[in-house]
């Protein structure tokens, strides 16, 4: 500990009435949401129907695949649609599975542990479409969760004009709860990721006169593909380790 | 440290209320945002469950302030951060330049940071010879305007889209519409080279959290992400209440802060950044520092009655609800804090009753503020309190007290008073207009030089009463 911090922490404790700094963690009755929040039950297609509605709501798409083939083939129809000429993708398991851009004019960069740095932030910043697969997807608000690691670049979901992400209807988790519980899951281990994005729509800004301007820095449109079907691969970094949900729920009120 | 504008607060007010357009474009943003705000409020339930939850947590955490700091710096050791503590601007500056001299940094990228207007980091680094962009796209157009924010979360809503255009074109060597796709392209052009070219990020901090070292950035723009995550060194700064025990706590201001500030359930980007980057990661910063500032913090917490206005969440919500912000705009305010709780904090963060007291003037009291506040703080209440204090310091006009001194003398004399009622009836009458008396002779002067005084009604009470009653 610096000279600085020592007494940086010994004034504050002085002022708070201690003669040192606490250093065992004081009692606490409350933590976290209110009580209600953390006993309520869904039903379970809230998840979906509340993310649809949030995301569509914030110019978002959401595209229902029935299985990995539809996913695909959406995929490439997506593509076509926005004249994508250069994509990058998460170098994940799944995605490897599901995209499939051989035959399409499309340059496909992986972003993936063996490539320099700097080339790949140049081929994400040139890219149409970046393509993510998502940690977890938060029905209450809309939002995707995304967690970084050597082949889950946070450049892919902040520089492309579009992202896209994808993930299994498994993924989704009524509340930001779910998230913050496997955080705090995480923090035991040492094992929380350099980066949790929580992305809720498009990046936007109202900074000029109130007036909605979509877009200002990260990408312009935010479109989601959820596969009904089940996934039966462990991931390979290990980034689900738990289903998420209880599947007894009673109706939200 | 002084920035104290030149103008007396009754000046600062005076010409803001002049400028008719800026006023027009201050209501129409607060309405706004506090209708969405009150739109968000019956999406939500039990609102007011979370709000006092809020309160709770922010309660706890600054009543330990020393454990979860200590936790946090550990925190923040432990994965290879560095943390950094500051108990003045000044000594906030002179780390955040060491740092950036030793990675001999030549272009900083800036998200918007209140902390760092409070210790004008900028012309600091300026000095040292660096290039310092500003990426919020409202702090870009401030930057090159050379003004400062109006409001907390719209900074530049004083700024309408000609003058706008007119300040993109002189960058861009040619001319830019005055309409908002056109303007948002080219800062989005612009900036995002910027971003490529940065060699350091430095961020605020909405909330870091204490048992993980983790910081939370809260954007629409993302530009807070990619100043995170682009450049190869990280600074945030943080004011030193903004932590909080663990994620769950987080969630919790996570569902305050968004609605209370603009109506969003989220805004577009949180950005928790665990930095620095993990082995064989390709984007984020290798290299994080955290520098935790005090700079009048400890003054605010060493006062049991003010203690609670650091739970602030910096929501905004109490500007949005201010009869008196609503007029004024937040430049008269002349601090880097305006607005209801600009009121409270300043006179703390700048040790200066005298001066920065007065803007507890600048409110009507009508507590609309405490109303709306995401974590209750009573600050109506505050305020009072400030008034009260700046009496017990002597910090009232002399002749407002010479007037409360011939008043009591006055007061203890029925006959007295009796007299002087009469008198002040009649002796008004050249002074009053539409009820109220705008500015008097001295002592009365010392009163209404800040504030009108209601006229002395033609029948006194005791009149009135004696005609009905006797
Ligand atoms: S005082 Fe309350 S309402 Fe005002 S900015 Fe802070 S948290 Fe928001």
């Amino acid at each position: 500990m610096q000279g600085s911090e020592q007494s940086f922490l010994s004034h504050i404790a002085k002022i708070l009435g201690r003669d040192k700094p606490l250093t065992s963690a004081p009692n606490r009755d409350e933590v976290g949401p209110p009580v209600f929040w953390k006993e309520q039950k869904f039903d379970i297609n809230q998840p979906l129907a509340f993310f649809k509605t949030n995301l569509e709501n914030l110019t978002g798409k959401v595209y229902l695949a029935k299985d990995d083939q539809d996913a695909s083939q959406q995929i490439r129809i997506w593509l076509e649609e926005l004249e994508a000429k250069r994509v990058i993708m998460w170098d994940h398991e799944e995605l490897r599975k599901i995209v499939h851009l051989e035959d399409a004019n499309v340059q496909l960069d992986y972003w993936s542990q063996g490539r320099p740095q700097a080339e790949l932030i140049i081929a994400a910043e040139k890219a149409d479409v970046g393509i993510t697969w998502a940690d977890y997807a938060i029905g209450y608000t809309g939002t995707l969760a995304l967690f970084s690691s050597p082949t889950q670049g946070r450049s892919v979901s902040s520089l492309p004009t579009v992202h896209i992400a994808v993930f299994r209807k498994e993924n989704l988790v009524p509340t930001m709860s779910t998230v913050m519980e496997n955080l705090m899951e995480r923090r035991s281990t040492q094992n929380v990721p350099a980066a949790i994005d929580f992305i809720t729509g498009p990046s936007r800004t109202s900074d000029i006169e109130m007036d909605l301007s979509i877009g200002v820095h990260g990408p312009v449109k935010v479109w989601t593909i959820v596969i009904e079907q089940g996934g039966n691969v462990q991931y390979q970094n290990g980034m689900r380790e738990e289903v998420p949900m209880e599947k007894d729920e009673v109706l939200y009120t | 440290m002084s920035h104290k504008p030149n103008l007396h607060l009754r000046d600062r007010a005076r010409k803001a209320i002049k400028d008719e357009p800026m006023r027009k474009a201050v209501q129409k943003a607060v309405d706004r945002l506090s209708g969405n705000r009150e739109k968000a409020q019956t999406e939500l339930p039990n609102w007011d469950d979370w709000r006092e939850q809020g309160k709770r947590i922010r309660k706890h955490t600054v009543d330990h302030l020393d454990y979860y700091l200590g936790q946090l710096s550990e925190s923040v050791r432990n994965k290879g951060g560095h943390i950094h503590f500051a108990q003045t601007a000044e000594e906030a500056r002179r780390v955040i330049i060491d740092i950036c001299k030793k990675n001999n940094g030549k272009l900083v990228a800036k998200s918007k940071s209140m902390v760092t207007e409070e210790i004008h980091l900028n012309p600091a680094l300026e000095k040292e010879g660096m290039e310092v962009i500003e990426t919020d796209l409202a702090e870009y157009i401030l930057q090159l305007a050379g003004e400062t924010p109006s409001h907390i979360i719209v900074p530049a809503i004083h700024k309408n889209r000609y003058q706008i255009a007119e300040l993109f074109s002189k960058v861009a060597g040619k001319t830019i519409e005055p309409d908002t796709p056109a303007l948002t392209a080219f800062a989005r052009q612009t900036l995002r080279q910027k971003f490529m070219q940065a060699d350091i990020g430095i961020t605020g901090c909405n909330f870091a959290i204490a048992d993980t070292g983790a910081i939370s950035l809260v954007t629409n723009e993302g530009n807070a992400r990619l100043t995170a995550s682009l450049p190869k060194v990280l600074i945030s700064v943080m004011g030193m209440e903004r932590v909080l025990p663990t994620f769950d706590d987080l969630e919790v201001i996570l569902s305050l802060l968004p609605r209370h500030a603009t109506g969003q359930k989220l805004t577009s980007y949180i950005s928790v950044v665990n930095a620095p980057r993990k082995v064989n990661e390709k984007d984020g910063a290798e290299e994080f520092h955290l520098v935790i500032v005090d700079n009048g913090r400890s003054r605010l917490l060493a006062d049991e009655e003010f203690r609670q206005a650091l739970h602030c969440t910096r929501c905004g919500a109490c500007f949005n609800v201010c009869p008196v912000y609503r007029q004024i705009g937040g430049h008269a305010y002349g601090s880097v804090y305006g607005g209801p709780i600009g009121a409270v904090i300043t006179p703390f963060l700048e040790d200066d009753f005298d001066f920065w007291g007065e803007l507890s003037y600048a409110t009507t009291l009508c507590a609309a503020c405490s109303s709306v506040c995401s974590v209750k703080i009573p600050l109506h209440d505050l305020l009072i309190k400030i008034r009260r204090k700046r009496i017990e310091l002597g910090f009232t006009h002399p002749l407002e007290r010479v007037g409360f001194n011939m008043w009591r003398r006055f007061f203890k004399f029925p006959g007295r008073y009796k007299f002087a009622m009469k008198m002040a009836s009649i002796g008004q009458i050249p002074l009053v207009k539409d009820g109220y008396i705008r500015s008097g002779p001295p002592p009365l002067s010392g009163w209404t030089d800040s504030r009108y005084l209601p006229a002395a009604a033609k029948k006194t009470f005791r009149e009135i009463w004696q005609e009905k009653y006797e």
